[in-house]
């Protein structure tokens, strides 16, 4: 099946390594799809819901109808948009007064919203029997011996009403993932917790979370070896607060973060040098040693 | 608040709980039995001035301007556990969102997201990609073999912004900008 390509605009201008890890095991995965050309920020779901859910419906369902005039269902690559979009379909399904507001605004400038297309995060895939089958066939390096520590972020699974990914007390979709990429996922007290990125105005809110959880990661039994996310802003976040942490409170919260795309990539064989691991706070270094890479 | 406080029956404004019902996102309000199951398992509760249940308390008591000068309606960090949560289905999340466009018509938005408007405004995206910022971007994403990236039409998403009631949050960032120099 084909999709619509939603790369959204944090990945692709900020983190093209993400986009490019990405792109690699879709095309080992035989994933096709097209590029929505002229799709504009999902709109983000903190600043533009905030101020205006009328701005944010419309500017979200204006993307929509581009994958709409494809024909095509949209995949994306990030939570916050998997989110939003996700959230437009629904409430415009559910709200007939919304749907024909946000259809008057936009016939302004030549769309017309039908709610035709079908919106997927690439969690909800892999994790299908068949993907998870292709994944194990692919692998090129097993990752046996790595333990790794899964965050599945806000915006994959909840609400669970609306976004109808995962459940939203014992998601499995990532760990399924992983655990095809040989690993092992490691269990643990925090592991639906929330980044804290989204919690802009207060800095301090997201250093509490990512501490907590790194502290809690770091005194498990088995040691972890990498966490993983599916979102742009979870990633950063444990990346960066990270470092800053240690600087702070001296203590080492040293846990490199990838992107589960990048983890993929890095077992069906591709050279770590060529995803770019370099760019980020902490540097995967003792992960791929481990790895004999 | 302190405990001290007393607001008087004529200074509550009995159809607040109704502005925000009227959505069809946020019928749920109605609904609330004061359980408090959203702010236990609030990611913030310890941050703010107001708990989940509180907020949805005084929505319901018409409390309308403690309520959208709260801190607690900024402060959220959108888990959406309490709209997941709840037994009664109250989307605690979308009422928050709904709250805080009233904090802004009311002429309340944090320069922050403010700015982020502004960037979507001026780039189509929350990371600025003109002049020699689009040139160093393009450049990275060559060093990776990724496809060019095309842009959206900006007149779109500033019909579609002015058209959706934030043009005013705009202008006024046009003229500070003028302003300055």
């Amino acid at each position: 099946m084909e999709y619509a390509l939603y790369l959204g605009c944090t990945i692709p201008l900020k983190m093209p390594h993400f986009e490019f890890a990405f792109r690699e095991i879709a095309n080992y995965l035989g994933l096709t799809f097209k590029e929505m050309e002229g799709a504009s920020c999902c709109p983000d779901p903190v600043a533009t819901q905030s101020i205006s859910i009328d701005t944010w419906l419309t500017l979200a369902a204006r993307n929509l109808c581009l994958a709409e005039k494809m024909g095509l269902d949209i995949l994306t690559i990030c939570s916050g948009c998997f989110e939003t979009l996700k959230t437009t379909k629904v409430l415009l399904e559910e709200d007939k007064t919304a749907f024909d507001r946000i259809n008057s605004v936009l016939k302004k400038i030549g769309y017309e919203y039908k709610g035709t297309s079908d919106i997927y995060h690439f969690v909800e895939l892999f994790s299908q029997e068949e993907y998870l089958e292709k994944i194990k066939k692919i692998l090129m390096r097993p990752l046996d011996n790595l333990n790794v520590a899964v965050h599945y972020g806000c915006h994959l699974i909840r609400p669970s009403k609306i976004l109808q990914v995962d459940h939203p007390e014992r998601p499995e979709t990532m760990d399924k993932i992983i655990e095809a990429l040989g690993a092992k996922t490691v269990a643990f007290a925090g592991k639906l917790e929330c980044c804290g990125f989204c919690a802009r105005l207060k800095e301090e809110i997201g250093f509490k979370l990512v501490e907590d959880k790194i502290t809690e990661l770091k005194e498990l039994e088995e040691e972890v070896d990498v966490m993983v996310g599916v979102c742009s802003a979870c990633v950063s976040q444990y990346d960066r607060k990270q470092k800053l942490l240690s600087r702070k409170t001296g203590k080492v919260l040293d846990i490199p973060v990838l992107y589960v795309p990048e983890l993929m990539a890095i077992a069906f064989g591709i050279e770590p040098d060529k995803l770019g691991l370099k760019n980020r706070s902490i540097r995967p270094t003792k992960l791929l040693e481990k790895l004999n890479i | 608040m302190t405990e001290e406080e007393v607001i008087n029956a004529e200074d509550l404004d009995y159809n607040f709980r109704y502005e925000i019902s009227e959505k069809v996102g946020a019928k749920s309000l109605l609904k609330c039995i004061q359980c408090g199951i959203c702010s236990s398992g609030c990611t913030v509760t310890e941050y703010v001035d107001l708990q989940p249940h509180r907020v949805v308390a005084s929505c319901l008591l018409g409390l309308k301007d403690i309520v959208l000068s709260s801190n607690a309606i900024w402060t959220c960090s959108l888990c959406h556990r309490c709209t997941e949560r709840c037994p009664k289905g109250v989307d605690y999340s979308f009422i928050l969102a709904l709250l805080r466009n009233l904090a802004v018509k009311a002429g309340n938005c944090p320069e922050e997201y403010r700015g982020t408007i502004q960037t979507i405004h001026d780039n189509g995206y929350v990371v600025p990609y003109t002049g020699g910022l689009a040139t160093n971007i393009d450049r990275r994403r060559d060093r990776f073999g990724l496809p060019k990236f095309v842009p959206p039409d900006l007149k779109e998403i500033d019909i579609i912004m002015q058209e959706t009631g934030i043009g005013n949050l705009l202008d006024k960032a046009l003229e500070d900008k003028e302003g300055d120099k």
